[in-house]
């Protein structure tokens, strides 16, 4: 046995785990190769990142609440595939879930609800029309058979088009024009339909989304490995012959599994808007979508595997826009690492497969 | 209708096709691809190198020629890695597809900061309109409709051979199999890897080339993520045209036309809800795929790797 065999072999007894990491290292060292290349020290890229990653308390708690929104996609991501489904529509499903939390808070009444029922029935909102945007693609796969690929990305681009014409009229979702340089967003939400910091007195942005996504990630883990429903999306996924003949409601599964896509990433829609951006701008989404689909895919199933994944770039992201700051290399280094973790991980998980069969 | 109308609409018909091109090039590509089997999700990031690599070139070497032929050789290696990812290792054709959209974005706007750092927005050196003796001449339609760059002319010859070679040659009648029964294809002693493959770099070509027009035939410059989705509208093209030649095509030139309007309108004072006329192809094509728009038929064998 060469060494190179050995090696296969020692991947692939572990693929779930040791995959994404090397599809990681390898990235992140193209990452600092093009840094070295283009003359920037490596110390003071490395500085500038560590500073706006974790440098401060505020830039610790921005990083992690931009992880708990990609994990909210992430995980949704992985609750479809689980039925072989792949949603790609995570930014419109955020839009869309902005847009109804903003309308909630600022004039559909929730500024006069008791308590923390002011920000919790927004962000509820929210999830329930990421879910019913999402079970779109869900109810055309089961009744016309249109590959969610398709439907999830078409309908995402309308929400992301619907996002940006409802802040450019004053009888939709933008703020009265008071003069000319009135900007193209819609009012700030009022302070008590904003979610609240996680911990009180901290210094620091983190919001309570992040408690509410342990808790999701725990049912997500009980839904997927211990429910009925999880078996059946297993099933879907493999064999949707084989699982008709065994009496289970396929279309009812399907519609359900993109409705849960959807909710998660509306959820994260949700935050963003009440816990980070607290008024509704042009380009809302801006990339999370896209972000969460990595995240979900380089999870490749796995719970944990999302929240490390949307750790990493959370705070990869954070890094990224300071290097582009204070070190002048340019933040679309994380882009490049990014599509470099995803081909990396599409053209390997093949080689692996042929490592264990031989 | 008096002289101004017919100048307007001339007007807008020459901007409806401009408008129309980078879509129809991408779409064209992807036609082939899709017919052959290949969703080819990655046009968006083929036309952005195109769009990148054409404009260095011309920048370098001061000819828009030149920098045509550029985009083309620096779109090659991308193309080849998605048909190797997809055809050879059987990769998952969405995912891979998506993975080289991001590194496409994230490259050709690190390049492009390096290369031309605060110089950016620089005017680049783009093609020349070229008139057909006669027809720019006509009164009032003819400098709007008639004064295109090449690429035009070209993109319209484009489609015509690939629905002749589609619907009569024996290369049309494999690409059809491949996408279709790919396993036929096979047993009757052809190749479904060199067919994909083809058909994959073929639309990276394509693709390189509608990304030039845009930098080097209509913007003359590069800016970063300038494609901004128009990959994605070839592919909602080929949906909406039914996986068609000409019903692509057509489908194209009105996606032109809707962009066209969000320019005119205003211009015109009329207000026009931009959002409205962006979403519209979307719109569109959601109903198409819906079943809403007549009975889809994508190629059966779409999206699927083939294992002998």
């Amino acid at each position: 046995m060469t060494a190179v065999a050995s090696l296969r072999l020692a991947f692939a007894g572990r693929p779930a785990l040791l995959l994404p990491i090397g599809s990681v290292v390898v990235a992140l060292l193209c990452g600092l190769g093009l840094i070295v290349a283009v003359g920037v020290p490596l110390q003071d890229a490395i500085a500038a990142f560590a500073d706006g990653a974790w440098g401060s308390a505020y830039s610790v708690g921005a990083s992690l609440n931009r992880a708990v929104a990609l994990a909210l996609v992430g995980l949704g991501f992985i609750v479809a595939h689980r039925a072989n489904l792949t949603n790609v529509g995570g930014e419109g499903q955020i839009a869309i879930g902005g847009m109804a939390s903003t309308a909630l808070c600022l004039y559909g009444g929730a500024a006069t609800l008791p308590g923390p029922l002011a920000w919790i029935v927004p962000l509820g909102a929210a999830t329930l029309a990421g879910g019913a945007w999402s079970a779109i693609a869900g109810v055309l796969k089961v009744r016309v058979g249109t590959n969610e690929v398709i439907s999830t990305l078409l309908l995402s681009f309308i929400a992301v088009w619907m996002l940006y014409g409802s802040v450019q009229s004053t009888s939709l979702l933008r703020q009265p024009m008071t003069n000319s340089a009135t900007l193209p967003e819609s009012l700030e939400i009022p302070a008590n339909t904003q979610v609240p910091a996680l911990i009180d007195g901290l210094d620091m942005p983190l919001h309570s989304g992040a408690a509410v996504l342990l808790a999701l990630a725990i049912i997500v883990t009980v839904l997927l490995q211990r429910s009925l429903f999880g078996l059946r999306l297993r099933a879907v996924g493999l064999n949707p012959m084989a699982a008709r003949r065994a009496g289970m409601p396929i279309a009812t599964t399907i519609v359900l599994a993109m409705f849960i896509a959807g909710a998660f990433a509306g959820l994260a829609g949700g935050f963003m808007l009440q816990g980070e951006q607290f008024a509704l701008k042009a380009r809302f989404p801006s990339g999370y979508g896209l972000d969460g689909l990595v995240v979900g895919l380089l999870a490749r199933g796995s719970v944990k595997g999302v929240l490390a994944s949307a750790l990493l770039f959370g705070f990869l992201r954070s890094g990224g826009i300071s290097m582009e700051l204070s070190a002048n290399v340019p933040s679309a280094i994380v882009l490049i690492i990014q599509g470099l973790v995803v081909l990396l991980l599409a053209g390997s998980a093949w080689w692996l497969e042929r490592a264990v069969r031989h | 209708m008096d002289g101004g109308w017919l100048a307007l609409t001339g007007l807008f018909a020459g901007s409806s096709i401009r408008l129309a091109m980078p879509m129809l090039y991408g779409a064209l590509g992807e036609l082939v691809s899709e017919r052959a089997g290949v969703l080819n999700l990655s046009i968006e990031g083929m036309m952005l190198t195109g769009a990148f690599a054409g404009a260095m070139g011309s920048l370098a070497t001061g000819q828009p020629l030149l920098g045509l032929v550029i985009a083309v050789a620096a779109v090659l290696p991308i193309a080849l890695l998605q048909a190797w990812l997809s055809v050879t290792l059987h990769a998952n054709q969405i995912v891979t597809g998506i993975g080289i959209n991001i590194l496409v974005l994230g490259g050709t706007t690190f390049a492009y900061r390096e290369l031309l750092g605060n110089r950016s927005r620089v005017q680049i050196p783009g093609l020349d309109s070229w008139q057909p003796a006669g027809l720019a001449d006509l009164p009032l339609i003819g400098p709007a409709l008639f004064q295109q760059n090449a690429l035009v002319y070209v993109a319209l010859g484009a489609a015509l051979a690939i629905a002749l070679v589609l619907r009569y040659t024996a290369l049309g009648l494999a690409i059809h199999a491949a996408g279709t029964e790919p396993t036929a294809l096979d047993k009757s002693g052809g190749s479904v890897r060199r067919i994909r493959y083809g058909a994959v770099v073929f639309a990276g070509v394509m693709s390189a080339l509608g990304g030039a027009f845009l930098s080097l035939g209509d913007i003359h410059t590069f800016t970063e993520g300038m494609t901004n989705g128009a990959g994605y509208l070839a592919l909602v093209g080929v949906i909406f045209g039914n996986w068609r030649t000409g019903r692509t095509v057509l489908a194209c030139l009105f996606f032109g036309a809707a962009t066209a309007l969000q320019f005119q309108l205003p211009a015109l004072g009329v207000p026009a809800p931009t959002a409205l006329l962006i979403m519209l192809p979307y719109v569109m094509a959601l109903l198409a795929v819906a079943g809403l728009v007549g009975r889809q038929s994508p190629p059966p064998a779409l999206t699927q790797a083939y294992l002998p």
